[in-house]
């Protein structure tokens, strides 16, 4: 029960800042909108960081550049979210972003891109993939 | 319209890019370390472009509120949450409870028009929409060894993990 409180919150958080991002970006600006959410985030992030003092860095120079620079992704996804809530809603957004999400783990998972340890991958996805489709067809009418 | 749904289509593919390149940071750190990075890797992406596309108007806050400054700390608790569901729930579960929450949310957030947001008012067929959606998300996270003799190429590993 715990946990599903947890995993309900995580989704509210993530839909919530989806709109504050848009309504911060009307206001101030997209790029200020997302420079100051993420600034924010990073000395949030940073601060219990410091606080837990656990190290774990050791290992982190194995990881590659590439995979390490990958937040910077979020300067286009939040521009990009923030643009697509003003134009066609929040609820679609999150539908096609959800969608969009899972089309692409899909085809990570079925062409083994990035060395990702295949997980279990078959026709319940596509038919999952299908009926998501036809949810956000209907939730456009 | 279609302008709106590339875009979040867009952003949806680079989420699903995203999160692999934080599985990879996370498999070597740990959360904080992967989420401080993220965050300052996206700061730092999101400075640069903001400078170049608008030079000195970056720093020109007209209309700022204060809790703009505090926004950021919502993907902190996303992150604490995640965490603590994925523990608990094991996490094809708890993420596709975090998916629909999402869409709930959204549709809440939606129709009560919440910060400024255009109010779309709900209608039966944006509920239907959105439990189709969810039954389709349930649908992608079934395990498809069940459905033996079907499986994709991809799947080598999946039905022989049993």
């Amino acid at each position: 029960m715990k946990g599903i409180m947890f995993a309900l919150t995580a989704g509210a958080g993530i839909a919530l800042q989806g709109i504050a991002n848009a309504r911060i970006g009307q206001g101030i600006g997209t790029w200020q909108a997302a420079s100051m959410t993420q600034l924010t985030g990073f000395v949030t992030s940073l601060a219990i960081l410091l606080i837990l003092g656990r190290g774990g860095w050791r290992r982190l120079g194995e990881v590659k550049p590439v995979y390490r620079a990958g937040g910077a992704l979020a300067a286009l996804i939040i521009s990009a979210n923030m643009a697509a809530i003003g134009a066609i809603g929040a609820t679609v957004t999150v539908a096609v972003v959800l969608i969009a999400q899972l089309m692409f783990t899909f085809a990570v998972d079925l062409f083994g891109w990035f060395s990702v340890a295949g997980t279990r991958i078959g026709w319940t996805q596509i038919a999952g993939i299908g009926v998501m489709v036809a949810g956000i067809l209907i939730l456009s009418l | 319209m279609l302008m709106g749904i590339t875009l979040a289509f867009l952003s949806g593919v680079l989420v699903g890019l995203q999160n692999i390149f934080n599985s990879k940071l996370g498999e070597r750190t740990n959360i904080w370390i992967t989420t401080t990075l993220v965050l300052g890797m996206g700061f730092a992406a999101s400075f640069t472009i903001g400078l170049v596309v608008e030079g000195g108007d970056l720093f020109v806050l007209k209309g700022m509120q204060t809790w703009y400054g505090f926004s950021g700390i919502i993907g902190v608790v996303v992150v604490v949450s995640m965490v603590q569901g994925i523990q608990r729930l094991g996490p094809t579960f708890a993420v596709s409870v975090m998916m629909v929450s999402q869409l709930g949310f959204a549709l809440l957030f939606d129709t009560l028009g919440w910060l400024g947001l255009a109010q779309i008012p709900i209608s039966p067929s944006r509920v239907v929409g959105l439990l189709v959606v969810a039954a389709g998300i349930a649908i992608f996270k079934t395990d498809p060894g069940r459905l033996r003799g079907l499986k994709l190429r991809g799947a080598k590993q999946g039905i022989t993990n049993k």
